[in-house]
């Protein structure tokens, strides 16, 4: 009887453990320290004409290869995907047919960017990082000047809403004009050549002389550019590539390097290891 | 026996993927055949903070001919290198270094992909320069 006595004394002791935990956990056994409170971003710069300045070093929060990679959220999905992984709708998932069978023609060692030669957009689905991962902005009233720092690139573009150039020939990044929609500034670029990838590090990814990229970059606070962009090819592509937005941060430095590009060694071992695993001639 | 095979396969894979860079401005499998690993011990002639990516040259001795040989390693991009606190004069000419890496597909070339470079004082890197630390910029 004592048995039973002691065994029903542990199981209310269990139980009533048990409830108090589960009590504990609905309302915290200690309190909680309260939350720090996430001071309010400071607003957006604006320029003497009262938009907002887009100036300052944007990144996702760390460069290629950092060790502090991952350390901070912002833009950076890449473009093009490997992997078993479904890739998210994008530019070459839009191929015409014809493209798409043009596209299977060429691999890594055709990548423009091992002669040095910029992509038509970005690596990372941002065109102010071009292949790298960190851009620069310099804007006046103006002109907007965006530059990069991988392959040391820059665009020029108006402010003032002007019509495009019909004068100047086409290039690898192309021309672009800008205008002012509210606090938003639309940035338009057209006449690219056609003899670049829209990405690199190997993503085959042409594009034709028809290419166009429609981007809006909106400066949201002091530290945050959101930007949005829509790709048109109808060359190449079944109807626009909608390119998820990208949320780039403000650097923690004022200037990116001036480096230079000078890809010869990497191009000639692609072309060696391409000759390598080609079958042999009969 | 089966059991072990596959283990020392996983592990390989393991290790392999690993060693992979997690980004470059090209595929580093269309260049260099990961299942090759090198290493070379020689003296840096030239360290070249490049796009697409660095390179570092050193002269490595044959020890069938005797002769000097000149091998390059490619490494990470500058920016990220720099980012990472690499400093430019940080290896300079002269220096005897230990590099251990991948070799180009191509045999007949005397490149590899640079996976880890270790100074003769021990201080080892990465890819990207220093595999430790803050950014450098």
């Amino acid at each position: 009887m004592k048995r039973v006595l002691f065994a029903c004394v542990i199981v209310v002791a269990i139980a009533l453990s048990s409830f108090t935990a589960v009590i504990n956990g609905q309302r915290g056994a200690a309190p909680a320290a309260p939350a720090a409170a996430t001071p309010p971003a400071e607003p957006a710069p604006r320029l003497a004409d009262g938009h907002p300045d887009l100036s300052g070093v944007w990144w996702g929060g760390a460069d290629v290869g950092s060790n502090l990679r991952g350390a901070r959220g912002g833009g950076g999905a890449r473009g093009g995907a490997r992997g078993a992984a479904p890739p998210p709708p994008n530019f070459t998932a839009l191929y015409q047919p014809a493209a798409a069978e043009g596209a299977k023609k060429l691999a890594d060692k055709d990548d423009p960017t091992l002669r040095c030669i910029p992509t038509a957009f970005g690596t990372l689905n941002v065109s102010l990082y071009d292949v790298g991962a960190v851009g620069q902005i310099v804007a006046t009233p103006k002109f907007v000047v965006m530059m990069q720092e991988t392959f040391h690139g820059y665009r020029i573009i108006p402010t003032d809403g002007r019509p495009p150039r019909d004068n100047v020939p086409p290039s690898y990044r192309g021309d672009s004009v800008g205008k002012w929609e509210g606090d938003v500034f639309v940035v338009d670029t057209r006449n690219f050549s056609d003899d670049t990838w829209m990405w690199a590090e190997g993503r085959v990814s042409p594009h034709s002389d028809a290419l166009r990229i429609v981007e809006r970059y909106h400066r949201v606070d002091k530290n945050t550019l959101e930007i949005e962009a829509t790709v048109h090819d109808p060359k190449m592509l079944t109807g626009p590539w909608t390119v998820p937005k990208q949320t780039l941060v403000l650097a923690p430095f004022d200037q990116i390097m001036p480096l230079i590009c000078s890809g010869t060694e990497t191009k000639g071992l692609m072309d060696a290891a391409a000759k390598q695993s080609a079958p042999a001639q009969q | 026996m089966k059991s072990k095979v596959y283990a020392a396969l996983i592990g390989g894979l393991v290790l392999l993927g690993a060693a992979m860079p997690v980004w470059g401005h090209h595929s580093f499998a269309a260049a260099y055949d990961m299942t090759k690993a090198i290493t070379v011990e020689g003296t840096i002639v030239q360290v070249r903070l490049t796009n697409p990516h660095s390179w570092f040259f050193l002269d490595v001795k044959n020890a069938a001919t005797g002769q000097l040989d000149r091998w390059a390693f490619e490494a990470g991009t500058p920016s990220g290198m720099i980012s990472n606190g690499f400093k430019k004069d940080e290896i300079k000419a002269g220096t005897v270094v230990t590099i251990r890496g991948f070799h180009a597909k191509d045999p007949s070339q005397n490149a590899g992909m640079l996976n880890q470079l270790t100074t003769a004082d021990g201080k080892t890197y990465g890819m990207f320069g220093p595999q430790e630390g803050t950014s450098g910029r």
